[in-house]
């Protein structure tokens, strides 16, 4: 039996979010600079349940770092305006594409509030997930409060599936999704903060860990079987 | 000190290979120390956990070939003891007593070619010579070895000295600046090597190099072997005269019915590579068996490679291709294996598969093997149960990392769910504690949800869906690295096909080294490294495994009340194919094989000594067995055979054939030595 599947959005994400270090809880800071914040990444089922613990979100202009238990060797990367998304082994000083590593990189990317789909679009594009060229759809539904937050809200639909996501207004960034079987993956704790300009950053001297490489290596040795 | 130098290194480099994305599962607070589970179970010994490390392709002439015991009137059966060379590894004065021969084609397949048919090469390089085949030739920024610039960059990060790019760093060494299938001119003499054995050591070659990969087959290896009961002696009563292995290597796989002749492998003559530990070669390795224990007549306990050596050291026994509800059935016909040579050729086997039924003598390649036993003085039994076609070559298990069940293994070259009876099954019913600890296991299950997720975990074979899948999902990429065919459990039904067994006994290297420090490691466990860290040629170095190794060590020399009661066999899957001047005892169809190395680490076995018990693998099932009091696995597996009785004129050899040791004689128990791993 599978252990899980990648089925639809909901499951992988939560299944991204189980085993979280929780995170603690947010407190208020001064505003530093509007793109620049913080804040806890929560799943909770349908009930409104958490499921396992935060992860760690961290923005700064168009840049975000994701700290996630399903990565906990390392963190992720974005940059938007690069259109690039990696993951970085800090102990063994090697980064990676993020690929589909992690669906987070396609969800929590800065958007244009009047224009989400275009970034989303990209993430998935630059993931390589399958039909991501297809049609994507992005209609305004309404203008909520998530907390104490403006946001308007998104019904999404594309090849992956539908969903509702709320986009925060000051912010343009995503702050809550809604998947067809109720779960959410939502921010909790946003922190208006400056961040430290290297947090998102690859640091000097990392090297680049092609899976190609190691794939090839890996076929000279007994743990690869050739049908 | 050399082992010193990497110390620093080894570490990072299995955290970089090694470990899995959940590095923190799994440890327990200190309030569990001296709450030690394993403490409560009864044991024959004064051992409570046992650790076995299994390292890949290596013989004990290739690993131990010149060295010398340092127990007091210790004596070993080696390359050097027997003078086939000098302590620096040149041809010593019995260096014709390890010749090699070509034979002339002979129409069908055999396992002792017939002496008209056998010509000596000469001293002149006429022997196959050692080949790069699939060596990395360079360095590379997005695999390993990894360019220095890379490392250089890292090294101003990192606050330990020893990691720079000055130092001798296993990361980026070893590549062999020569092109792939080529001679392989690092070797001194390369290309006009005389006929025998020669050393992996010279200005630009040590064990810090990445080398040639040799083919390890079950054909090939008998056929290298050159068994024949008109060829036996006193001293070597299974007349297996070991001196094909560069012939079979550069035939087995020649098109020379064709003009020129197509060569379609590049083994060559790499089988006869050995390294000299008294030349600070696998020097970690060296360090352990002078403080401890090492025999020097435990074998391979399968005729070929990887993945049917894990599963007799799982089972006692071979696997089957089966129903995958027990029942054995023919496999597909491109699964059956035919050796006998293409017509036209030296030796080019017709059909270089995987499974065989060796209750048939019709079926190819199989009366030349069952004959032989038959002729021997003890006549062993073949142990080929009837219409059961043996995987006798590796072949991916039926369950995938994650224990999704392959739907369609014959189309997927997949073995059937099997339902051969388990070490972990005869553990279980005596509520003793066991796992298999396999390295990038955690990343492999997450490649395996992937693929079950994208439809390719029921369509292909699980190598090429992982694969698939991490270039998708290189955050678990090294999921590739996890050697499937090694963790005999994953073949087994009862074990992968229940999610309850799979959770509570499969995991990863991050787990054996979480476990031991919050004293929660099994009763027994196996520990296998990733494809990278196991010291296999062309994929990894021996020294990598050495790395593996240690870190494993130091966790354990981090929790002293653990470590007085663990005994940690270090041993390997198979001589690689490497060639090994020991004499070996036929079993069964399936085996022995040549040598490989077994140290035995405990308080109970120091002192530098030199165990000549005869053993395979299923020795360490036996020691299990005796110490947890449990009975053979079954009524056919190996572990039914009685512990050799060894005589003083023949000490390698069994006077009750077959007879497996049960490897307590490596232990002193009643007298305990507490003394570091290493210095």
């Amino acid at each position: 039996m599978p252990v899980a599947t990648r089925s639809t959005l909901s499951q992988r994400t939560i299944a991204l979010c189980l085993t979280l270090g929780l995170a603690s809880a947010g407190a208020f800071a001064k505003a530093a600079h509007a793109g620049e914040f913080s804040a806890d990444i929560v799943s909770r089922d349908a009930a409104g349940s958490a499921i396992g613990a935060a992860a760690k979100l961290y923005v700064s202009n168009h840049k975000v770092r994701i700290e996630t238990p399903e990565a906990a060797a390392g963190f992720l990367l974005i940059d938007a305006d690069a259109g690039t998304a990696h993951f970085v082994r800090p102990a063994q000083q090697v980064f990676m594409d993020a690929k589909q590593s992690s669906l987070l990189t396609q969800i929590f990317v800065p958007v244009d509030v009047n224009d989400p789909c275009r970034r989303w679009q990209a993430a998935a594009g630059n993931a390589g997930v399958p039909n991501a060229g297809g049609e994507w759809r992005c209609e305004r539904i309404d203008d909520e409060f998530v907390g104490d937050r403006r946001a308007a809200l998104y019904h999404v639909a594309s090849a992956q599936g539908a969903s509702r996501r709320w986009i925060d207004s000051d912010l343009e960034f995503p702050v809550k999704l809604l998947a067809a079987d109720g779960t959410t993956i939502a921010l909790e704790n946003i922190r208006i903060e400056a961040q430290p300009a290297g947090l998102f950053d690859i640091p000097p001297g990392f090297r680049k860990l092609d899976p190609r490489a190691l794939i090839e290596r890996i076929k000279h040795s007994d743990a690869w079987v050739d049908p | 000190m050399r082992i010193n130098g990497r110390n620093h290194l080894a570490w990072a480099l299995s955290t970089t290979l090694s470990f899995s994305l959940a590095a923190t599962v799994g440890i327990a607070d200190d309030k569990s120390k001296d709450k030690d589970p394993a403490d409560a179970v009864k044991t024959e010994s004064p051992i409570k956990h046992v650790i076995i490390l299994i390292g890949e392709n290596r013989g004990t002439d290739h690993t131990f070939g010149v060295y010398k015991p340092r127990g007091k009137h210790e004596a070993i059966s080696n390359l050097l003891a027997k003078g086939v060379v000098n302590e620096d590894g040149s041809p010593g004065p019995n260096f014709a007593l390890a010749q090699q021969f070509s034979v002339t084609h002979q129409p069908l397949f055999y396992i002792g070619a017939p002496r008209n048919a056998k010509v000596a090469y000469d001293n002149r390089g006429q022997m196959p010579q050692p080949n790069t085949a699939g060596t990395p030739s360079a360095q590379s920024s997005s695999g390993p070895p990894f360019s220095p610039a890379a490392l250089a960059g890292a090294a101003a990060l990192d606050p330990n000295p020893d990691f720079n790019a000055n130092t001798d760093t296993i990361l980026t060494t070893g590549f062999s600046n020569l092109a792939a299938n080529s001679l392989d001119t690092r070797i001194p003499n390369a290309g006009i090597l005389p006929n025998g054995p020669f050393v992996l050591q010279g200005p630009n070659i040590s064990d810090d190099d990445y080398t040639g990969d040799t083919t390890h087959r079950f054909f090939q290896a008998w056929q290298q072997s050159d068994c024949s009961v008109a060829n036996a002696t006193k001293a070597n009563p299974s007349g297996c005269l070991n001196d094909l292995f560069p012939f079979v290597m550069a035939t087995y796989n020649l098109d020379d019915s064709k003009v020129p002749a197509v060569q379609h492998n590049f083994s060559e003559g790499n089988s006869m590579g050995f390294y000299d530990a008294e030349q600070e070669e696998a020097s970690l390795l060296k360090t352990l068996a002078d403080r401890f224990s090492l025999s020097d007549n435990f074998h391979q306990s399968f005729q070929g490679g990887t993945g049917a050596n894990h599963f007799m050291l799982g089972t006692g026994d071979a696997g089957f291709w089966s129903d995958g509800n027990g029942n054995p059935i023919t496999p597909p016909a491109n699964q059956i294996a035919n050796p006998n040579p293409v017509a036209g050729t030296t030796n080019r086997y017709t059909a270089d598969n995987n499974f065989s039924n060796c209750a048939d003598f019709t079926q190819p390649g199989i009366a030349p093997i069952v004959s032989y036993l038959e002729a021997l003085p003890y006549r062993p039994e073949p142990n080929c149960a009837t219409a059961h076609y043996y995987m006798l070559d590796n072949t991916n298990p039926g369950f995938l990392p994650n224990g999704f069940r392959a739907p369609s293994p014959a189309t997927q070259s997949m073995m059937p769910a099997s339902p051969v009876r388990t070490i972990g099954d005869a553990l279980n019913e005596k509520n003793v504690s066991w796992a298999y600890f396999g390295g990038a296991y955690n990343d492999a299950v997450a490649l395996s949800n992937d693929a079950v997720t994208a439809g390719t975990a029921g369509l292909v074979n699980s190598s090429t869906a992982l694969g698939e899948a991490a270039l998708a999902d290189p955050a678990h990429a090294l999921g590739v690295a996890y050697c499937q065919i090694c963790n005999p459990f994953q073949y087994a039904t009862s074990i992968m096909g229940n999610p309850a067994q799979r959770a509570a006994h499969i995991k990863d290297t991050v787990d054996l080294l979480a476990n031991i420090k919050s004293d929660t490691l099994p009763s027994v466990s196996f520990g296998k490294p990733d494809g990278l860290l196991d010291g296999h040629p062309q994929s990894s170095k021996i020294d990598l495994f050495e790395a593996y190794v240690q870190q494993v060590l130091d966790a354990l020399e981090a929790n002293p009340k653990l470590k007085a009661e663990t005994a940690v066999f270090i041993t390997w899957d198979e001589a690689g194919g490497y060639w090994d001047s020991g004499f070996i005892q036929p079993i069964d169809f399936f085996g022995d094989g040549p040598r490989v190395p077994l140290l035995t680490l405990s308080a109970y076995s120091t002192g530098g000594k030199v165990n000549h018990t005869y053993g395979d693998h299923v020795s360490l099932l036996k020691f299990i067995e005796r110490n947890w009091k449990l009975k053979p696995l079954t009524d056919r597996s190996r572990d039914n055979l009685p512990n050799p009785k060894m005589r003083g004129d023949q000490p390698y050899v069994p006077a009750n054939m077959p007879a497996l040791s049960d490897l307590f004689d490596m232990f002193d128990f009643d007298h305990a030595v507490k003394q570091p791993f290493l210095q």
